[in-house]
């Protein structure tokens, strides 16, 4: 009797290996508590809808995906602890990465370990550098998303303008690049303030601001900081237009600053009116997470969902889990991506996606493209 | 522009005294320092904003039910948690950061993302000499004042308060006068509890409410009790204001970057200098 138990429980012990052994083992390294939080549940919600779609259709080459997911509670030392479980649980690949301080310290994660990693939510431009082999980044950079805020800017006449940074690697990277692009149309900004990402109050930098009279209001930071400072300089009485690259192209702004978010400009990766795919993808995404804990927000879970759907499953079904194939494939990778402006995208030699972006608006509770800035 | 810096920091400053308060409270009466204090003031906020959002009540409901709540609870947590760390010092404060962990930890499960405060205590805004500041910082001010004086007639004139004292003075002398000490040391804790979530309530509809809201205020209320003194209520409200004020004074006129820094080091120069702080009063280890 013993001896046929011990036999049975072998032999499931065998099945249950076989089974995981044959699934693909997908990690993300995402916030799911700390400040990117919201980011962080888009990100998930945008690849579990493309392993969704992917396993119900019988997965890749037979194989399901299974999702991995490391919380790094917007930290960038956790980062570096949640890439490493990762890669310690034998993932076979990672999309993810939240953050440009985060993506900046745990990259090296990846990039020792030979783990292919697509980054699908940070845009510090040093992330992407010719030393990458295994870190690939499918958003467009801050040297974009600076470029298209300077044409803004040019549009809309914008000529006193004040920047307000968060003093991480993402808020002083656009910083930089932004004061240098405005630097060559000339205009110097009337004020820039820093503050930390954790802060609450702003009174002191929205006095400097407020003193210094601009007519547009750059916010160089994530959520949901740059929301108190929108509803603080409101209330302080600054009339200001607020432009913000991709931290501010996030559906919860509408949440956080209903009113003073109005009007606000934002870089994106995403809008639901470019395209009929677009269109029609948004709306099988709000359905699927209709209920879930955190409503669906477009903007941040269509990167990941096409990192997943559209670059990785074709590469994984090409070439199967071989690491260094799948690398390969990554980097010839190229093809159009949905809400965004048409163009063929593709990875230049650091592995960075050169692909469009879009450039909305908030009105009343959502985005819109804005008028004359997508052509 | 100096007129913006003084509403904003005064409006700070009432919420460090509150939540200082707390410290206060429970360091006359047990010479220990409940480091759970700033998640006491996050919970407070949750706990008010659950209040306007699911009952719609309105600011001055919501406030006492939120202080009679927050005071059961603190008397409950007495009971089930603090009673059994008055071993030492070293334990009550361990046990006290842990019980902090454990609060903010819990809420952040239940809502990891912030969420955005009802404006309570009206959507309008005063203007003052070229200042404009929400009717939430006149709420601040008023109801400091009044739970300062309520305080102050509770202390001064009521039995209860008398009780409190003498348990603050002398426990074991108190228990032979006939004062029920554990009793009088749960009010306590109730008391500070209770003053702290409504410093929370208080301030939500000025920020987001998330788990991390009491992280930084937290240690300020230390910083501006230690600075006034922590034994002395007088010398914490006066700290409290103090640090609000040459905080926002120091982020607009020196640096919004040595704002936290200069908390800090206005706590550490108070310890080495004058560790009893400003009106605090050294008492003597009796032998």
């Amino acid at each position: 009797m013993m001896h046929r138990l011990a036999m049975l429980a072998g032999a499931l012990m065998l099945l249950a290996g076989t089974a995981s052994a044959q699934d693909i083992r997908l990690g993300t390294v995402i916030p799911l508590s700390g400040g990117g939080a919201s980011y962080g549940a888009s990100i998930q919600q945008g690849l579990d809808m493309a392993l969704r779609e992917i396993n119900a259709a019988g997965g890749i080459n037979g194989r399901k995906i299974t999702l991995d997911v490391a919380d790094d509670a917007s930290d960038p030392a956790q980062s570096v602890i949640a890439l490493q479980r990762l890669v310690n649980d034998n993932d076979d690949l990672v999309i993810g990465g939240w953050g440009s301080s985060q993506v900046l310290a745990n990259m090296a994660v990846a990039e020792r370990a030979g783990m292919p990693y697509i980054v699908v939510g940070a845009s510090n431009p040093r992330i992407t550098t010719s030393a990458n082999k295994w870190t690939f980044r499918t958003l467009t950079n801050d040297n974009g998303h600076a470029a298209r805020l300077a044409e803004v800017v040019s549009l809309l006449h914008f000529k006193k303008i004040a920047i307000i940074y968060d003093t991480n690697d993402y808020g002083v990277g656009l910083r930089d690049i932004f004061t240098a692009g405005l630097a060559k149309q000339g205009i110097k900004a009337v004020d820039v303030e820093s503050y930390q990402t954790s802060d609450k109050d702003f009174t002191a930098q929205l006095t400097h601001i407020a003193a210094a009279e601009p007519d547009a209001v750059m916010l160089f930071g994530t959520l949901p900081a740059i929301a108190a400072i929108m509803n603080q300089a409101r209330d302080q009485g600054i009339d200001a237009r607020f432009l913000g690259a991709a931290g501010l192209s996030n559906e919860a702004v509408m949440k956080l600053a209903p009113q003073a978010a109005q009007h606000a400009i934002a870089t994106a990766y995403f809008h639901v009116d470019t395209d009929a795919t677009a269109k029609e993808w948004a709306a099988r995404y709000q359905q699927a997470f209709a209920q879930a804990n955190q409503a669906p927000r477009p903007s941040q879970a269509a990167p990941a969902y096409e990192a997943l759907k559209l670059m990785a499953a074709p590469c994984l079904a090409q070439v199967g889990t071989d690491k260094d194939k799948l690398r390969l494939c990554l980097k010839a990778w190229h093809g159009t991506l949905f809400g965004l402006p048409p163009a063929e995208a593709h990875f230049d030699d650091t592995n960075q996606l050169l692909a469009p972006l879009v450039v909305e608006e908030v009105v009343g509770t959502e985005f819109k493209l804005l008028p004359g800035a997508n052509q | 522009m100096l007129a913006q810096l003084l509403v904003g920091g005064l409006g700070t400053g009432c919420i460090y005294a509150l939540v200082g308060l707390g410290f206060t409270l429970v360091y006359r009466t047990m010479r220990m320092v409940n480091f759970a204090q700033g998640q006491v003031f996050m919970a407070g906020t949750f706990l008010g904003l659950f209040g306007a959002q699911q009952f719609g009540l309105p600011a001055l409901p919501l406030l006492l039910l939120v202080a009679v709540i927050s005071f059961a609870v603190g008397m409950l947590l007495e009971r089930v948690v603090f009673r059994r760390l008055y071993a030492s010092h070293e334990v009550f404060v361990v046990g006290a950061i842990g019980l902090g962990v454990m609060i903010e930890n819990g809420f952040r499960i239940v809502y990891p993302e912030p969420l955005p405060f009802p404006k309570i205590f009206g959507a309008g805004v005063y203007h003052l000499h070229g200042a404009v500041f929400q009717k939430t910082y006149l709420w601040i001010l008023i109801v400091t004042l009044v739970l300062v004086a309520a305080l102050h007639v509770m202390f001064a004139y009521t039995r209860t308060g008398r009780a409190l004292r003498a348990v603050a003075s002398d426990g074991e002398i108190a228990a032979t006068m006939g004062v029920n000490v554990q009793r009088a040391i749960g009010a306590t804790f109730g008391l500070s509890f209770a003053i702290a979530a409504v410093a929370g309530v208080l301030i939500g509809p000025l920020y987001f409410v998330s788990p991390d809201l009491g992280d930084m205020v937290g240690l300020k209320a230390f910083s501006a009790a230690v600075l006034g003194g922590i034994n002395s209520v007088v010398g914490t409200i006066l700290g409290g204001l103090a640090l609000g004020l040459m905080e926002a004074l120091a982020a607009f006129y020196i640096s919004t970057d040595y704002k936290d820094l200069l908390a800090f080091a206005i706590l550490v120069l108070m310890l080495l200098v004058r560790p009893q702080g400003l009106l605090g009063r050294v008492v003597p280890v009796k032998v």
